[in-house]
This record gives structure tokens, sequence and C-alpha cells, in this order.
């Protein structure tokens, strides 16, 4: 499995979100995707799952151009972000009834309740999703994309509403995901959490990427040299405003490391 | 087999939803007899003239309603971003339309049902013989009003002032529909059946074949846009 992008280009009006992209990535990636806010993160996602057009450039996955599109490619794109992509007044278990037999999985009551059970989700498995915390949406998120079992995996700022137990929950999700040969790709703030868990990071500034290494070095070495990336400037160099109040290898402002 | 299947999915999807919400169905069926009794008071249709009046005014309550409902049709599509949830998904554009297109229908239906005898009873309608031959017209009708109004609701779905600018297009592109229906209804009540303006009863097959054909095959662009 090989999903390639090709000089992938974004424009919004007169703004660039993403320029120029191109990646190659492989089975059992789990990729952290990361940069400020307006860095084009989620640009990235949106044109990986189909759901935003490219103003140049191409998809690439196993061979077929395009994940854009009707037919089979689409199918095997997960997008997670939490609370979204749920009916509120639909139950935890309609709503993975109508996304499984919508992807024609055709998932039996016991393995919707079993998927339930999974996330802690059990308990509330007739409440309406609009009852339901931001937390448990996104266990509820997590138990409908393990149903779904998509090739490609993407998650939007997962993190932010999730407890520690749901944390090594999605954790192990993502773990298991990429050891069954899937591609993850996380766009986050969390930078200790989503660089212990990746094997490859990404960092986009300002719709250009500026960095793209796999996990070879030690975890320290690892963690600076993104951290280096993420305080560039928009013009390239080390943002000294930051680096003063933060020090040479501290937090950027914007990251919650 | 997929298209239908995965459009019952979605009408099941909606038809719960309004089921639970009741928003929709409510507001249309309200404003379609509160629209009947102003027309009824508004206007006195002397006998001589009912045949011609009626349905005028009948369409014309059944537009206002279904506007309405029309307005909301992707409301809840936009909530947590599900429409994005569904493009995701591989479901074929085709089948929304088709599910979207069939909710719309079904949810007019249930207020014309409701409202037609009403509107029978207050313009003092007596001929309940071509009731039946009636509804065969508001079927097509109303058919059409769906198509057109599902796509044109796809169409401004993102738009700003949307409940404004869904009218201003929807409009001017139903005027062969409300004509054909209105001369063929009033042809049904003169006469009891169409005679003569049998070429507006195919004009309406036409628009209903159509736009619903263009629906299925346009409704990919119309949302990925």
């Amino acid at each position: 499995m090989r999903l390639i992008v090709r000089d992938l280009s974004k424009a919004y009006g007169f703004s660039w979100a993403v320029k120029h992209l191109t990646l190659d990535l492989t089975a059992g990636d789990l990729i952290a995707l990361l940069g400020s806010n307006g860095a084009g993160k989620t640009t990235v996602l949106k044109l990986l799952a189909g759901l935003a057009h490219a103003t140049s450039g191409e998809i690439i996955f196993d061979g077929k151009p395009g994940l854009r599109g009707q037919g089979g490619e689409r199918s095997i794109v997960g997008f997670l972000t939490p609370g979204e992509h749920l009916y509120d007044n639909l139950t935890a278990r309609e709503n993975l009834k109508f996304f499984t037999a919508l992807y024609d999985r055709n998932c039996s009551a016991s393995e919707i309740d079993n998927a339930l059970s999974d996330v802690g989700l059990a308990w509330r498995a007739n409440e309406y999703v609009a009852a339901l915390s931001s937390g448990m949406k996104c266990r509820l998120s997590i138990a409908k994309w393990k149903l779904l079992d998509p090739v490609l995996m993407l998650l939007d700022e997962p993190y932010g509403v999730l407890d520690a137990s749901g944390v090594e929950l999605l954790e192990n999700f993502l773990r298991d995901h990429c050891a069954k040969g899937r591609i993850v790709i996380i766009a986050s703030h969390h930078l200790e959490r989503v660089l212990a868990i990746c094997s490859r990071a990404i960092v986009l500034n300002q719709g250009k990427m500026i960095y793209d290494q796999r996990r070879q070095q030690s975890w320290e070495s690892f963690k600076t040299a993104v951290n280096d990336c993420l305080r560039m400037d928009p013009n390239g160099g080390i943002d000294k405003q930051r680096e003063g109040k933060n020090g040479r290898h501290g937090p950027a402002p914007s990251l919650l490391v | 087999m997929v298209l239908l299947k995965q459009a019952s999915l979605i009408l099941w999807k909606d038809l719960l939803l309004e089921l639970r919400r009741r928003e929709s169905v409510l507001t249309m069926f309200f404003f379609g007899t509160l629209l009947l009794f102003v027309f009824h008071f508004a206007f006195d249709v002397p006998p001589q003239t009912i045949a011609e009046l009626t349905p005028a005014l009948l369409w014309l309550a059944f537009l206002f309603t279904g506007t309405l409902g029309l307005a909301q049709l992707f409301g809840l599509e936009k909530e947590n971003r599900c429409l994005d949830a569904l493009l995701l998904a591989r479901v074929d554009r085709g089948a929304l339309f088709v599910g979207k297109v069939s909710f719309n229908f079904l949810l007019m239906a249930l207020v014309e049902i409701v409202v037609m005898p009403l509107f029978w009873i207050l313009f003092n309608l007596h001929s309940w013989t071509h009731m039946p031959a009636l509804f065969g017209i508001l079927f097509l009708g109303t058919l059409g009003f769906c198509v057109l109004g599902t796509l044109m609701s796809a169409i401004t779905m993102t738009a700003r002032a949307r409940e404004l600018i869904l009218p201003l297009v929807f409009f001017p592109l139903m005027i062969p529909l409300i004509l054909a229906t209105i001369r063929c209804m009033e042809a049904i009540l003169r006469t009891g059946q169409l005679g003569d303006t049998a070429a507006w009863l195919r004009l309406l097959i036409g628009f209903d074949v159509i736009f619903l054909t263009v629906g299925v095959l346009i409704f990919d662009w119309v949302v990925e846009a």
C-alpha cells in the first residue's frame, strides 16, 4: 500500500493554504502532521480525504489516481474530527448502524455492541449523541472507524477532548491500525503525545512542508529537530521573539507540549 | 440496486431525525393551513370562477409551504459537518439526491394529504369524485417541486443568505411546472377530465423526468462544489 502526493497545492481565494506538497507514504506509517495555526494541516487532511478540491497536483493511492470522486477509493479513507460527523439526534448505536450500513459493512448488532463496549460506551449506547460529552463523541468516532477499518486514517486534533483513558484507547487503536498495514496521519498541537507514537513527522509552515523525517534518531533529538522547525518564522529563520521568551528549545507558544 | 439501497438508508435516517425533531413537518403543516385560511378569508371566490382560481391558490400555498421544508433540507447535514461524513463514505451522490428527494416528497405528501381536504371544504368544492385525478396531478407536481427544490437547496446550501437566495433561484425555474399543474387541475375541476390540456400533462411528466435525471447526474458536482 502506498500513498503518493505530488506537488499538491490548494488556494482559498488569493491565499495559499497548501503549496507544492509532495509526500510518499507507505503501509504502516504513523505520521505526525505538525505546524502552527494556519499552517495548512487541516487543509492537507481534507485534500487527502477528498473533502476539498486541490488547486493543482495529484494524489495517487496504490497506483490509482485521486482519492476524490465516487467509487471504491473513497471508502478507504477515515476522518476523525472530535464531535463531528455524527448525527446528534440519533443514538450512539443508531449512528454506528447507519454508517456501517452506508459503507456496506453491515455489522451485526453484537459487533456494534462490542465496538461500543471497547470504547467504554456500552452503557450509553441508546442515548442520543447530543447528550454525550465531547470526549464520549470522540470515543464513538473511534468505535465507528474501528468497525469501518479504513486503509487511510486521518485525525484532526483528536487529543483535545479525551481523558487519559481515552488517549490510551485512541493510541492503541492507531498502533493496531498501523500494525495491520494501514496509514495513519494525525494533525495535532500536542507535540509530545503525537511524537511519542509517530514513526515520521512532517512540519508545515504557511502551507509549505519544511520538515519530513522518519524517527530514526533518539527521542530527544527527534523532538528537538521538530521543535526547531515549528519555531521557524514564515521567512524560514528561527522566530527570535519566541526564542527569547521560551529559550532555544522551549515550547512554541501555540503548542501544547 | 446499490443506489436504491443507499437512498433508502438516507431516507430512513432523515425520517428518524424528523420524527424526533418534528420541526419541518409541523412548521409546514401549520403554515400550509394558515395560508389556506388567509386565502379563504381574503378572496371571495364566486362559484363560476372557482375552477380557474382555486388551483392557483392551492399551489401558492404548497409552493410557500414546501419552500420552508427545502430551506431545512440540508440543515441537518450541516450540523456537525455530517455532509462531509456522507461525502467521505462510498455513497453514490445520486443516491444522496434520491434519498433527499424521497424525504422531501414524503413530507410534502403528508402535508398535502391533510391540507387538500381542508381546502376542499373551505372553498366549497363539491366534486369529490375528481379528488383521485387531482391527487394524481398533485403527485406529479409535487415530485417536480421536490426534485428541482432539492437540487436548488443543495446548490444554495453554502450561500450566506440561503433563505433569501433559494426562492430567488428556485421560483423562476418552477414556472413551467406551476403552470402545467394549475392548467391540469383547472381542467379536471371544470370538466372532470384533461381534454385539450393533455399537452400540459406531458410537460409536467417531462419536467419530472428531465430534472430527476439531471439531478442524479449532476448531484456529485453540486455537492462537491
